[in-house]
């Protein structure tokens, strides 16, 4: 110890100060690390660099092993909250395509505010290939009654109601061979009767019959009921005439007609259970 | 006729045959080829019929015509009373002359087709007037439609008769 004081002592100590204030002045001047840091910068910023690296890896796995449980509770908590948000969309798509059908609906309403309508579902089809018809939610329990009318939002004529119970009701749709319906052409006033044909029907189209002469009706023109006879209102669209032709014997010309109703893809419809007969 | 457990036959066919309404009175009121809807109820029937023979086939034609009257949504027992014939008589062919395979089951369902047929387009003209031209066009779209499913319903049939 003595030894340390005397001359190396003093040396060391010596050279430690001098260090030491150029340390402080060289931090002092350059208002950054200093000359040691300078000095030291390049011998150890790769070995920082790559400890850095390491740690931080080290925290990604020990903070994925301590914060396990969290992260499961979170993605939960985000699955949960996506299943959410794709369920109001799904429920915003509904109310938006209910809110067109209503508002359309909302047009015919006004168009013809002596009509009572009773908005039904599609529950299910008939399998028969000889026959078209399909089964709707509501019976006699909700007003509904046999010889109804069934329409679209538009007001477009979809068939009748052939059979009903408390709680469910059959329509025969305006392609069935046993529906006829009293017609006219809107754009002049020709009369007719729209029926289904065992030849039409496959293809989803019915005939306008008893038209007087071939040349009075036209291809696109629109044929709607003609409310004569009371069972149904006056004004439903049936559909659009495509062809016109004449019987075998050529002597009955009749003109094809196709649907304006979506009949095979209707699953909301309305049916008319009341109006004006306009006779 | 062949045996097995009753419990058993009716543990397998009443699933299989409420499957096959649930799919007839709604994937197939959709689903058409060449612009007509599939039978597959009575593609069930030849199946056990051909499989289990005339009492199987008998029971399982009953109730199969009874689901597809209810398919129709018509009041009528047509379909009860077709099937029930069909599934008892091709179950006795199936017992006396005809082989199990893919060829006799093809012809059992084109018989049973024809038939089914037959009858809807008879009452049509009896009761309608309906011109036999047109109806027979409506037939041979709805056989053809049907015999599609020929090949796929005989394996279901035959795995599920082999269960039993």
């Amino acid at each position: 110890m003595k030894e340390f004081i005397s001359k190396k002592g003093i040396y060391i100590a010596v050279a430690a100060v001098v260090v030491a204030i150029a340390a402080a002045v060289s931090v002092a001047l350059s208002g950054g690390s200093g000359f040691a840091a300078l000095l030291s910068e390049p011998f150890f910023k790769p070995v920082k660099s790559v400890m850095t690296s390491l740690v931080s890896s080290l925290e990604r796995v020990y903070g994925y092993m301590y914060r396990y449980d969290e992260l499961e509770a979170e993605n939960a908590q985000l699955k949960t909250e996506i299943a959410k948000l794709e369920e109001d969309y799904r429920e915003y798509t509904q109310i938006s395509e209910e809110n067109a059908r209503l508002r359309t609906l909302l047009g015919f309403s006004e168009r013809h505010e002596d009509i009572v309508l009773e908005p039904v579902s599609v529950i299910a089809w008939t399998a028969s290939n000889f026959s078209s018809s399909f089964t709707i939610s509501k019976g006699t329990s909700s007003g509904l009654e046999m010889g109804d009318p069934v329409i679209t939002e538009e007001g477009y004529l979809v068939g009748q109601i052939t059979s009903v119970t408390s709680t469910s009701a059959t329509v025969t749709t305006v392609i069935d061979t046993t529906l006829s319906v009293g017609a006219l052409i809107y754009e002049t006033g020709e009369t007719g009767v729209a029926s289904g044909q065992f030849d039409l029907f496959p293809d989803g189209l019915l005939r306008l019959s008893y038209i007087a002469e071939s040349g009075s009706v036209l291809i696109g023109d629109t044929v709607v009921t003609s409310g004569s006879g009371g069972v149904y209102p006056a004004g439903l669209v049936i559909g659009k005439v495509v062809s016109i032709s004449v019987t075998s014997s050529g002597l009955d010309p009749y003109a094809v007609i196709a649907p304006s109703a979506d009949i095979a893809g209707s699953a909301h419809l309305y049916v008319i259970t009341d109006f004006a007969v306009s006779e | 006729m062949r045996r097995g457990s009753t419990i058993l036959r009716i543990i397998i066919l009443t699933p299989y045959l409420a499957l096959l309404y649930i799919f007839q009175s709604t994937v197939f009121t959709h689903l058409t080829v060449f612009g007509a809807k599939p039978l597959i109820l009575p593609l069930a029937v030849a199946g056990v019929a051909l499989f289990r023979g005339r009492v199987d086939g008998g029971i399982f034609g009953l109730f199969a015509g009874i689901l597809m009257d209810l398919a129709y949504n018509q009041n009528t027992i047509q379909f009860t009373l077709i099937l029930a014939l069909t599934g008892l008589l091709l179950g006795i062919l199936s017992d006396t002359v005809i082989v199990q395979g893919f060829p006799s089951y093809l012809l059992i369902c084109f018989l049973e087709l024809a038939v089914c047929s037959a009858f809807q387009m008879l009452s049509l003209m009896v009761l309608r007037g309906a011109p036999a031209s047109l109806l027979t066009g409506i037939a041979i779209r709805q056989s053809l439609a049907t015999l599609i499913f020929t090949f796929p319903m005989y394996y279901i049939s035959r795995f599920l008769c082999r269960v039993m």
